[in-house]
């Protein structure tokens, strides 16, 4: 019976379980233990199929106290910040579409200025058989051309990063890990 | 392939469930450290020989704050720990057994019309 003790201690010590709390499990076991051994009644009438494995029954009680170092049990995050999730990545979707439409309507008006000045600069075009000369886009076209380009190149870039951020935050949820000595399903001791 | 829980297994699986609850139950009648609730359980019928043990569902208790716990003198024993149960663990049990009573007439429902058709 002492010896299952020594080694529940060892595997908490193992654990990293403050020695506050292994002496405080430990000293109740040797109590309980005792006193049923004193009644007559087998160590496995008290601890189960724990008795059969020290160590793991003394992990599934750490762990589930939430005495183990780093073992920590994640916690539920609360709905507002779900829903701020959702809203995050709706913004960052709508915004990357306004980037990339922002993007596209500055090359259709770029090629709708070349188509025209294409047509004005043909030679035999001019409406009156006058050479017109290369229809250049005027300095203000230019400058909104390129106001949309750095327009949507900025809400695209925006929108990336913000599609990136939802799921870097998204992702403690979905890659959740199974921790040793704990099942997650019903959330009791995995020996249980 | 889906296979029939054999009979040992599924006791363990079903008092998985409620093992908890029972426990908050038995806590319900007062305070009682670990051993005295193996002991308050087994004479309800509930052995847990062959089965897990009851200390690492006391711990996860405690930190869900489902009882309150302080260490005592027992009759003439080493001071132990004893656990009760706090206003969040009375709302808990309220709620499980009400889960529990509703689960069972459902099975009962089920399985009791197939024990009347062998029957």
């Amino acid at each position: 019976m002492l010896r299952f003790v020594d080694e529940c201690r060892k595997e908490w010590r193992r654990l990293g379980v403050p020695d506050a709390v292994a002496g405080e499990m430990a000293a109740d076991l040797e109590a309980d233990l005792a006193e049923a051994q004193a009644e007559g009644v087998s160590p496995e009438a008290v601890l189960g199929n724990g008795f059969f494995d020290a160590r793991s029954f003394a992990a599934s009680w750490a762990s589930a106290r939430g005495v183990v170092p780093g073992a920590k049990r994640p916690q539920e995050r609360p709905r507002w910040s779900r829903w701020a999730l959702v809203l995050l990545a709706a913004v960052s979707f709508v915004v990357t579409l306004g980037g990339l439409a922002a993007l596209g309507g500055g090359r259709q008006a770029s090629v709708a200025r070349v188509s025209i000045g294409h047509i004005s600069a043909s030679p035999f075009g001019g409406p009156h058989g006058v050479f017109i000369g290369p229809n250049l886009p005027s300095p203000v076209a230019f400058s909104h051309s390129a106001v949309f380009a750095v327009v949507g190149l900025l809400f695209v870039a925006a929108g990336l990063i913000g599609l990136a951020l939802t799921l870097w935050l998204w992702r403690p949820w979905a890659t959740r890990r199974r921790r040793r000595g704990f099942d997650d399903s019903v959330g009791l001791p995995s020996y249980l | 392939m889906l296979r029939m829980a054999v009979p040992g297994s599924r006791r363990s699986q079903l008092l998985r469930g409620v093992l908890d609850l029972c426990l908050l139950a038995v806590m319900d009648e007062g305070a009682a450290y670990g051993y005295e609730m193996t002991k308050r359980l087994a004479a309800r019928g509930l052995s847990i020989v062959g089965e897990g043990s009851i200390y690492p569902l006391l711990g996860r208790l405690e930190r869900d704050g489902l009882v309150d716990t302080r260490r005592a003198i027992s009759n003439g024993g080493p001071p132990r720990k004893y656990y009760s149960l706090s206003r969040q663990g009375r709302k808990a049990l309220a709620a499980g057994i009400s889960e529990w009573q509703a689960t069972r007439e459902a099975v009962d429902s089920v399985l009791g019309r197939i024990k009347e058709e062998v029957g």
